[in-house]
């Protein structure tokens, strides 16, 4: 678009008020968005006792690493760490192209069972078997105490694909006509010519994704519970959290002692510490939904 | 584009890099561990490791814990101990049963009879009679209580057992707290009855509205929030005198289970909140504030005073007051025992080993090796193993003086309560079979808390100077130990687990609803009597004669089981 | 100035021949592989769907478990208390989902007229993080901020619109608005990257051909962006209509207290009280089966809908 700016030279009355309203608006946004990031950033580096008695904002009162040390050092956070990083990356790269792959069949308007398909996947969305008949179908295929349980299920999910195919609905249909009467089959005008103009809505699904399975726990706790080498890393930090939690009410140690981590504080710690990775990568998919593309070829 | 992917493959394998040779470090650990263990081994047998599902909320700790290698060093077996996160216990026991797979020792909870009924446990009758320290550890009316409809014992029940004389020096269950301050003030008046104390609460507040600082105190507050709504409705069972049975009273004489939410004693309480929320003694933001705000305010020392159990609240605002050293300005809580008239004998604390039938630590159908289970058990009874796991290692977490006591210097105390510490040297092993009171030595608590030295030394000088003042040396003195409750007691085990698959489950879960919405509503309201009518109204919607006549039965069966074991 | 997206012409009522399925060949494979996936991982779990004619039990299972036919349907529609949840439930779905499209389509579209592409980022990157926050702590700054000493009431009174502090988590008329804002503090940053991928893929020589024309920038979005997101807006709309039975229950429950019960409590909440933590799988399931009827009867009418008005439909 910066391409296009040097002809726009006119600038109209309403403008001026517009740059002063989004300003502002903007502004605003980013200060109530942002403030419960900073407040849980204090947290986390303040005394947990300390923090007990409130009225904390964006800096800490008490500042510590101990709520840090003390989510770090937890033993298995390490295999943790390793299969979410692989959970991730595997179950990302398998979900973007099996929802792209299916998309694609869906938007070819020529395919016979468009509608049915279409029809199939939108009511998976809205029905569920629960949380029972499910477990029991993982066990069936063998999928429960494995580690590929995190990947398979959610494969294909039909928001996700909608949302792929709603964008491929918007590629003119002249481009792939031309492609097939060169003779390109499927394959072909999906990877060269579909492909690499929905790079936004890819990256976009890609993120949707990774942060379902960066975020996961449950599926750990309810199908590898016994299986300490599958453990993901939220599901670590959430064991911490009732650990400090229990520990907090525990009959045993009611006494005046001073453990300085509580759970409130080690939340904190361990909410920065997922976020941290996230924020790191996110410049590199960012650049597909902020920056735009320029879709000159289209006309082509 | 090509350097960016290389920017990104770069990033990758730098998050990566740290993970796999953190798993390569690991592994090498765990080679070594195995090193130490076949050192260990030479004399004795191979270490076993059962795996434990325990469906409450707990302390996971480490692999390599310290103080567990040692216990399986001594006894050839360690238990890794998974907890509940996340889901109800019904909800996680009925995955469970509907997979038909189980770790080899569970305790379900109130679920615990779900896995009975699938058939996952085996009997331990045998074992019992094999190992003598499980045998001794409950009576045999104890044991047949625990028996199911086939007359077999499938869990054993952990807590609570007292083991010689009972050291209780802290009050872990209901009363109402005053700060220390307060006492002081009116020079540690004598306090029984629910209108004194809160004349005391309004005569304080009103010579001192503020603490040192200008904050301003707040007389009197409520935590109501979901599952600890017991805080406002627990009180009026035992400001009348009866011990704390959940739901219901037990009158003695006609042995007849009373609802006591609806008597004119309990309307007395809430009548009491009513004028203090219009006198403004009552805390406004009572009735909807969460458990952190309630938290955060008693730890600031602004709260006067509260109803409250101990287990609530002592340890987290216990450490805020003393770090932010308002115990020097009184701030620190001290239960007493109120009751609704001076004529009425204060049932706050007892001694007493009440044992919960309705949940336990049992062995699955899947356990290979139930007997070794059993085993394991009966040596964590031992009383060096049970030392070794709740006061830890002598020389590093205690020292013995020459009286042969046992004792904690300032920086073990705190150690014990260090999370990190905990899971990477301490291991309770705190849901297997344990017990309080003192040690077979006859001189030691069998937990440090229990312990009379360890635990003075630990209390600020406010609370000293009030312990003097009464002349107590603990806070049960304040309370005063009081004569246990009949064979029955407490009735909550059976209305806890209590669901809706009969009509009185249905009408208990509906009461429940109806506290939640009305006894706030009472307390705010206006017109005190009209909205006590309406709440009367709708509660009697919930036919809440279906819930009494259930548990007078289990009441009746109760009376009728003991009956064969007097004399 | 050709308009990329010209309306194509309507694919002809496609006759299923020999011929048609031989050049679709490849489609086919791919699709019945898909069908078989779903089939497996979607539609084999709905066994489960008969819990709400049976008095399920675990240990006897589905096929051992007695059935009793509709009680749990009739349990639940009974019960006054139902009743009201699904009052609840649909209000705040609804509530919801208007505010949280709404503010979700106007960040992106204000987002997207920030010309610094730094600034843009920095804005964006800052709004989409409160999506990492569990609610517990969302709703806990929430309490922090609307207390009787936070800062909200400090400025009423400070104002003197008030003269004494405000219990905002008292009044059961406040409780929906509570819900919808901490929805959209929330997810209005994460919610709005959908759109803003969608308004990457507007051809920039619509604006040039906009702006020769004398379209200020309201014109410009008014004519271009929004027609340009459209069938992202519609697709999007038309989804989470059919979710709007699935409220949630956690912000309730974080949010809620006895004084709002009345107000507070979704059909996700009921169900936890009254199936799950009763070891009562078939109430839940019950519940559940009546959830998907109703999100597929709303599926069907908007969509029909969406037909009749020729706006992008979800089939």
């Amino acid at each position: 678009m910066s391409t296009s700016r040097t002809k726009i030279k006119k600038i109209y009355p309403g403008d001026v008020a517009f740059r002063i309203f989004n300003t502002l608006f903007l502004t605003i946004f980013v200060i109530i968005t942002l403030y419960p990031i900073l407040n849980t950033l204090a947290i986390s580096f303040n005394d947990g006792t300390d923090a007990l008695r409130g009225g904390i904002h964006i800096v800490p009162r008490v500042f510590t690493t101990k709520n840090y040390q003390t989510v770090l050092q937890r033993q298995a956070l390490k295999t943790g760490a390793f299969i979410t990083v692989s959970r991730t990356v595997l179950g990302t790269v398998f979900a973007l192209f099996a929802n792209a792959v299916l998309a694609f069949i869906v938007s070819r308007k020529e395919f016979v069972f468009r509608k049915q398909l279409t029809v199939f996947w939108i009511i998976t969305m809205y029905v569920n078997g629960g949380l029972i008949p499910t477990f029991l179908l993982y066990r069936k295929l063998n999928l429960t105490g494995t580690f590929w349980v995190y990947v398979i299920p959610g494969l294909v999910g039909a928001f996700n694909m909608l949302v792929i195919r709603t964008y491929m609905n918007g590629i003119p249909d002249s481009l792939e006509e031309s492609a097939m009467l060169d003779g390109a089959g499927y394959t072909r005008i999906f990877w060269t010519i579909i492909s690499p103009l929905c790079k936004p809505v890819y990256a976009t699904v890609a993120l949707f994704v990774a942060v379902y399975q960066w975020n996961s726990w449950f599926d750990a706790m309810l199908y590898n519970r016994l299986r300490p080498e599958y453990t993901t890393l939220q599901y670590e930090l959430m064991k911490l959290l009732s650990s400090v939690m229990n520990q907090n009410t525990n009959v045993e140690s009611l006494k005046n002692v001073q453990d300085t981590v509580t759970p409130t504080s080690v939340r904190a710690a361990a909410t920065i510490i997922t976020i941290l990775p996230i924020v790191c990568l996110y410049p590199f998919l960012q650049r597909y939904f902020v920056t735009g593309l320029t879709l000159g070829s289209v006309k082509a | 584009m090509k350097r960016k992917l290389t920017v990104m493959a770069l990033v990758f394998a730098m998050l990566l890099a740290p993970v796999l040779s953190a798993c390569n470090n690991g592994g090498g650990g765990k080679e070594s561990g195995s090193k130490s263990n076949s050192a260990g081994k030479d004399g004795k047998q191979e270490i076993t490791e059962f795996t434990a599902f325990l469906a409450v909320p707990g302390s996971e700790v480490n692999d390599d814990n310290e103080v567990k290698q040692i216990i399986a060093e001594k006894t050839g077996y360690k238990i890794k101990e998974t907890w509940l996160t996340g889901q109800t216990e019904t909800e996680a026991i009925g995955t469970m049963i509907a997979g038909d797979e189980y770790p080899d020792i569970i305790d379900g909870g109130v679920a615990t009879k779900n896995l009975y009924e699938a058939g996952a446990l085996v009997p331990l009758d045998d074992y019992i009679e094999k190992y003598p320290n499980i045998k001794n550890f409950l009576n045999e009316e104890q044991w047949d209580s625990l028996r199911q409809d086939d007359g077999k014992i499938y869990w054993i029940q952990q807590f609570g057992n007292i083991k010689g004389e009972d050291k209780t020096t802290t009050q872990t269950m209901g009363a109402f707290w005053i700060q220390a301050r307060v006492l002081e003030w009116a020079d540690y008046p004598e306090i029984v009855t629910l209108d004194q104390y809160f004349q005391l609460l309004e005569d304080y507040n009103k010579a001192n509205p503020t603490m040192e600082d200008g904050t301003k105190n707040i007389p009197y507050t409520i935590l109501c929030e979901g599952t600890k709504f017991f805080c406002l409705t627990g009180a009026p069972l035992e400001l009348a005198g009866y011990p704390n049975e959940g739901s219901v009273y037990v009158d003695e004489e006609t042995l007849k289970a009373v609802d006591y939410n609806t008597t004119d004693m309990t309307k007395r309480y809430y009548k009491k909140l009513n004028d203090g929320y219009k006198s403004g003694l009552v805390d406004p933001e009572s009735f909807t504030q969460t458990y952190d705000e309630y938290i955060a305010k008693l730890s600031s020392g602004r709260v006067l005073g509260m109803h409250d159990q101990g287990w609530n609240f002592s340890n987290s605002v216990n450490a805020a007051l003393t770090q932010a050293g308002l115990d020097k300005q009184g701030c620190d809580y001290i239960p007493i025992g109120l009751v609704f008239d001076e004529d009425i004998h204060n049932r706050w604390f007892t001694r007493q080993y009440t044992i919960n039938t309705a949940s336990g630590i049992g062995i699955t159908k899947d356990c290979k090796d139930p007997d070794g289970v059993m085993k394991f058990m009966n040596d964590l009874l031992d009383q060096e193993i049970h030392d070794l796991r709740f006061w830890g290692v002598k020389g590093v977490d205690y020292d013995v003086n020459e009286k042969g006591e046992y004792f904690r210097t300032k920086e073990q105390r705190f150690e014990s309560t260090n999370t990190s510490y905990r899971a990477t040297h301490l291991c309770p092993y705190s849901w297997m079979p344990q017990y309080e009171g003192t040690s077979d030595d006859g001189i030691n608590a069998n937990k440090p808390s229990d312990q009379p030295g360890e635990f003075y030394d630990g209390l600020n000088d406010d609370i000293k100077r009030a312990f003097d003042a009464y002349g107590a040396k603990t806070y049960i003195d304040l309370l005063g130990v009081n004569e246990p409750a009949g064979p029955w007691y407490p009735l909550w085990t059976y209305s806890n687990a209590i669901t809706t698959s009969t009509p009185g489950g249905i009408a208990f879960t509906k009461m429940d609803e109806v506290f939640h919405e009305y006894m706030p509503k009472v307390c705010i309201a206006d017109d005190f009597e009209a909205m006590w009518d309406e709440f009367l109204k709708t509660y009697e919607e919930c036919n809440p004669q279906d819930f009494l006549d259930e548990i007078q039965a289990i009441l009746d069966k109760r009376i009728e089981d003991h009956k064969q074991y007097e004399n | 100035m050709a308009i990329a997206k010209a309306e194509k012409p309507l694919p002809k009522k496609k006759k299923i021949t020999a011929k048609t399925l031989k050049s679709q060949r490849a489609l086919l494979i791919a699709a019945a592989i898909f069908v078989i996936y779903g089939i497996v991982f979607y539609y084999v779990p709905l066994v489960g769907w008969l819990m709400a004619f049976q008095d399920y039990s675990p240990r006897l299972g589905f096929l051992g478990s007695e059935f009793i036919g509709i009680d749990k349907f009739k349990f639940l529609f009974s019960d006054k208390t139902f009743l009201r949840v699904i009052r609840n439930t649909l209000a705040m779905g609804v509530l919801n989902l208007v505010t949280s499209t709404f503010m979700a389509i106007l960040f992106a579209i204000l987002l997207n007229e920030v010309r610094n592409t730094r600034a843009k980022k920095v804005v964006q990157t800052v709004s989409y993080l409160p999506h990492f926050l569990s609610w517990i702590i969302v709703t806990g700054i929430l309490h922090d901020v609307l207390a009787s000493g936070g800062i909200v009431n400090e400025l009423l009174l400070k104002f003197g619109w008030v003269d004494k502090p405000v219990n905002f988590f008292a009044k059961p008329e406040w409780f929906w608005g509570l819900v919808a804002f901490s929805n959209v503090w929330k997810e209005t940053g994460w919610n709005a990257i959908i759109y803003l991928a969608a308004i990457t893929s507007i051809d920039p020589s619509l604006y040039e051909a906009a702006a020769i024309d004398g379209a200020g920038r309201w014109q410009r979005i008014k004519n271009v962006t929004l027609p340009g997101i459209r069938p992202t807006i519609m697709i999007l709309l038309l989804l989470s209509i059919g979710n709007v039975l699935n409220a949630g229950f956690e912000v309730q429950y974080l949010l809620g207290n006895g004084l709002v019960q009345s107000v507070s409590q979704t059909i996700d909440i009921y169900v936890l009280r009254w199936g799950i933590s009763q070891n009562d799988y078939s109430l839940g399931t019950a519940a559940g089966l009546f959830k998907s009827f109703v999100s597929i009867v709303l599926i069907v009418i908007v969509n029909q809908l969406a037909r009749h008005y020729g706006e992008e439909r979800l089939y």
